[in-house]
């Protein structure tokens, strides 16, 4: 087994440096500005792409995306990971996309796609393909904003009080339980129905469903497509808010960029209150991709499909195996509403506790609620014709422009609701979907979630001597190159959401509406 | 050891004892080296505390010697306030009073919050740890003198003007003797199981703890057991094994509440999810605790690699077995542990998605991997570098 390995390993290495080595420069040729705010991929850059690559950013992102580069090209394929431009690439090489691989300017590597990818492919086109890590394991993980009649004077006298609230309601970290009641049988229903079951069980307003994608249901979900495994991971941790990059903030209005919009969504003053919840499907949103990955593994082999790499594991969308993901993925995205609306249930109940009042009587109503990370099915025009096409949304949000037919009456004179939830103690952004947006980007934009701030950090001389010598006394040797290769670090992917929401607004995919400061945040 | 200058430290009413007895303190010695005995060291203020353990690092029930080093550096910070709590408190609601030696309630996870454990002396809290040591005697001044013995110096020496008085002298394995106001014990815990053994016939594990079935239920029909008190006999998932903590015994509570209903019912209730992962979240020396699956690869054998990474706040340890992950210990705001838990419970195969470059030759063969890492999050991937063939790997974690 070893000796596999060792012999795996090295046709690796001599696939890199044969066929990958090319110098920076080299690299340079493939791509071109095409405005301010994009740069264009090359057919080339990567083996294979069927279309263009294309990906957005300003000075200071553009930056880093090349720094991210460059760095892969000095070490030669030594640093060993995929820089976002050559995933970006490697997807626009997936059999029946269409038009281009898009990067939006929060991108940064992934699990095959990169997170801030988006890709869209052909429905009629029966190569065309749905991949799970173009969706992501944190299936329809998203964001919620609610909002409240309250102003930031009200809150912070009281604030340590609210937090602790909402962390007595809502559970979060590694292992903690749902507190909503639920049972195998009950699962099965939440998983077909979405918010619809929420409604039914009381724990949802008439109105939220109104202001969510999809209407908080998938219809195409299927429960019996999702294993066993998946159900039972699935089953304690309804309702609860989980830990990383997951939380819920308390917020305020920073700032308002335009007015109507913001009225139209509730928000008429700087330092009136919002609550953001940004989580997903939990357990088992992976426990359905995981399944699913292996599924496509074997079908990829008997039906043929090439890719650049590995982790791009994908089904033909009509066969077995990629209809059974799409009916299990909507189940998982079915899951990530509900679990979202119990923590609505959750937060409503911690205000109306801490302020002696109602939920109705705060006006706690979901502005919106996006997906991150999900596949739907759309219309969208493509050369003048138009086509239905799988939409793979990785770490980027739907925008849709004002007067669509799939975003609520409410704001059909604004465009759809974009939610940016920053990293944790950073600003959060409402934006808006454009027309240009659905021109350039299939109605796309970034999503803003990137890696929590504390990576960010700067790091301080690592005494980790100390803890080298206790694993040596437990008679581990140990023996270390250099204190160099100890303090190597890999190019810094951390990116700004002021910066990223500020490129989409001058790109045109969205526009700025609300600014929200966090003034409180649960996490586990 | 039933002197009255040895307190232990078990329930709700020997803390309350405890806490009278630190008002005068000067200097206590703190033995055992499980959760409370850290927790205690960490909470103690305006008090020096000499710390025997029995073994060569701190912290060693819960975290491996890396860690224990981690926490050395701690030692001698000041507590923090912390006011918010991630989850519910849990409180003793009767205001019961240490009057009897009846048994108090046991220890929840937030005993030590509500609890002011400052001495009353001008004493700036330092801590000396005495490692591999047990406790032979203790001995009152007299006899000290009587047997012509000399108190051990240590560098807590240095405030203390009055080092010649003190009521105890605790004669350590190790030949050193420490004199101090009282000592405390918090050596850990056996199933209590005396009290209900009397007339009944339940089989019993080889710790001493009541066999459980996978629906809680003893040999003895109708009656069910959760907790400390049980030992869980049936077959174990493979990322989860039990360990006497308050978070477990809650979750046995909670299921073993739920298997009497569903047998009153006569109806088939799956094994609870929480049995297929360990997982135990908890704080020392204020720093956020999360052990992950088989955190220090118990039952591994040698077959594991440790990935880890180490930092002024963070340490993070990572154990894998056939390129699979199969626990990890997480010290700080390093914000893994979702990804980490799904990672475990996905049981993906890490080996395609690790890139090795560099394979230099390998005198001690690929058997053995110990490793250690610096890993970098900000691409979802890691750096480390290999003890025995140095080499820098990298690897995407899905997201």
């Amino acid at each position: 087994m070893h000796e596999n390995r060792i012999k795996t390993t090295a046709n690796t290495v001599c696939h890199l440096i044969c066929t990958k080595m090319r110098t920076y420069n080299e690299e340079l040729k493939f791509l071109d500005k095409v405005t301010q705010r994009s740069w264009r991929i090359k057919k080339g850059f990567v083996e294979n792409m069927n279309v263009e690559g294309l990906f957005y950013v300003n000075d200071h992102l553009e930056k880093l995306m090349f720094d991210e580069l460059k760095q892969s090209c000095n070490n030669r394929g030594f640093g060993g990971f995929l820089p976002a431009m050559k995933q970006i690439g490697n997807v626009a090489a997936l059999p029946g996309i269409v038009v281009k691989s898009i990067g939006l300017p929060d991108v940064h590597s992934g699990y095959g796609f990169a997170i801030g990818n988006m890709a869209a492919f052909d429905m009629d086109d029966p190569k065309a393909v749905v991949s799970p890590g173009g969706v992501g394991f944190d299936i329809n993980c998203g964001v919620r904003l609610l909002r409240t009649n309250l102003d930031e004077k009200d809150v912070t006298p009281i604030k340590e009080q609210l937090c602790q609230c909402l962390f007595n309601h809502i559970p979060v970290g590694v292992g903690s339980k749902g507190i909503i009641p639920m049972n195998a049988q009950a699962l099965e229903e939440a998983l077909e129905m979405g918010m619809d079951w929420s409604l039914r069980e009381g724990y949802s307003w008439a109105e939220d469903k109104e202001h969510c994608e999809e209407y908080g249901r998938m219809l195409q979900a299927d429960p019996s497509k999702v294993s066993s495994r998946a159900k039972k991971r699935g089953l304690p941790q309804l309702g609860t808010l989980g830990a990383g990059n997951h939380y819920a903030e308390v917020q305020v209005v920073d700032e308002i960029f335009d007015d109507y919009a913001a009225r139209k969504m509730g928000i008429d003053h700087t330092g009136q209150v919002c609550v953001m919840i940004h989580s997903g499907s939990r357990g088992m949103g992976h426990q359905v991709a995981t399944d699913a990955l292996v599924a496509m593994e074997k079908a990829m082999k008997r039906d043929k499909i090439n890719v650049n790499d590995r982790q791009l594991a994908c089904a033909h969308i009509n066969s077995q195996e990629g209809q059974d993901y799409l009916k299990g993925m909507a189940a998982a995205a079915n899951y990530a509403w509900v679990n979202r609306t119990s923590m609505t249930f959750l937060s409503r109940q911690a205000f109306a506790k801490i302020f002696n009042t109602t939920p109705d009587d705060l006006d706690m109503h979901v502005i919106y609620d996006v997906s991150h990370n999900i596949a739907k099915i759309e219309q969208h025009f493509v050369e003048g014709k138009q086509k239905t096409l799988l939409v793979h949304r990785k770490g980027s949000t739907r925008a849709f422009p004002p007067h669509h037919p799939l975003i609520p009456v409410d704001y059909q004179l604004t465009g759809q609701p974009v939610l940016i939830g920053g990293t944790m103690g950073t600003c959060s952004y409402v934006l808006t979907g454009t027309d240009q947006g659905m021109e350039d980007t299939f109605g796309t934009t970034c999503h803003g979630a990137g890696r929590a701030l504390s990576r960010a950090k700067s790091r301080r001389n690592l005494d980790y001597m100390d803890v080298l010598h206790a694993l040596e006394d437990q008679g581990i040797s140990i023996r270390v190159a250099s204190p160099k290769l100890v303090m190597e670090e890999a190019p810094k992917s951390y990116k700004n959401v002021t910066d990223v929401v500020n490129t989409c607004h001058d790109a045109g995919i969205s526009k700025k509406a609300i600014k929200l400061r966090p003034i409180g945040v649960i996490k586990g | 050891m039933n002197s009255p200058y040895v307190l232990g430290i078990r329930d709700t009413e020997s803390v309350q004892k405890f806490q009278q007895r630190l008002d005068s303190a000067r200097q206590i010695m703190v033995v055992g080296n499980g959760g409370i005995a850290t927790e205690l060291v960490y909470e103690i203020e305006n008090c020096s505390v000499i710390w025997a353990i029995k073994d060569e690092s701190i912290n060693n029930a819960f975290v491996d010697a890396a860690a224990g080093k981690f926490f050395l550096k701690k030692l001698d910070e000041r507590k923090q306030e912390n006011k918010t709590l991630k989850r519910m408190k849990y409180t003793v609601t009767e205001n019961t009073h240490a009057k009897t030696d009846d048994l108090g309630g046991a220890l929840g996870p937030d005993w030590s919050s509500n609890l002011n454990m400052c001495g009353n002396q001008k004493i700036i809290k330092k801590v000396h740890v005495e490692y591999k040591v047990e406790v032979e005697k203790i001995l009152t001044a007299e006899e000290l003198k009587a047997a012509c013995l000399q108190p051990s110096t240590s560098h807590l020496d240095e405030q203390s003007e009055c080092e010649c008085n003190w009521p105890i002298y605790v004669v350590l394995s190790n030949g050193k003797i420490y004199g101090c106001d009282f000592l405390v014990s918090a050596t850990g815990v056996i199933p209590n199981t005396d009290v209900l053994l009397q007339g009944n016939s339940f089989d019993l594990a080889e710790d001493g703890g009541i066999k459980v079935n996978s629906k809680m239920q003893t040999n003895i029909q109708n009656v069910f057991s959760a907790g400390d008190v049980c030992t869980a006999s049936w077959e174990i998932a493979e990322h989860w094994f039990q360990m006497r903590l308050w978070t477990q015994a809650r979750q046995m509570g909670a299921y073993a509440a739920k298997c009497m209903i569903a047998e009153e019912k006569k109806m088939e209730i799956p094994m609870d999810f929480c049995f297929e992962l360990f997982a135990h979240v908890t704080k020392f020396f204020n720093y956020k605790v999360v052990l992950l699956g088989k955190y220090n690869a118990q039952g591994l054998g040698n077959n594991y690699e440790l990935l880890l990474r180490v930092e002024e706040d963070e340490f993070v340890k990572v154990v894998l077995s056939n390129n699979k992950l199969q626990g990890a210990i997480l010290i700080g705001e390093t914000d893994l542990e979702e990804t980490f838990e799904n990672l475990i419970l996905n049981q993906m195969d890490f080996f395609f998605f690790i890139f090795i470059p560099v394979l230099t030759a390998c005198a001690r063969g690929f058997f053995l991997w110990h490793i250690i890492v610096t890993f970098n999050f900000f691409n979802n991937f890691y750096f480390y570098i290999c003890l025995h063939h140095i080499c820098i790997f990298s690897m995407f974690l899905p997201s």
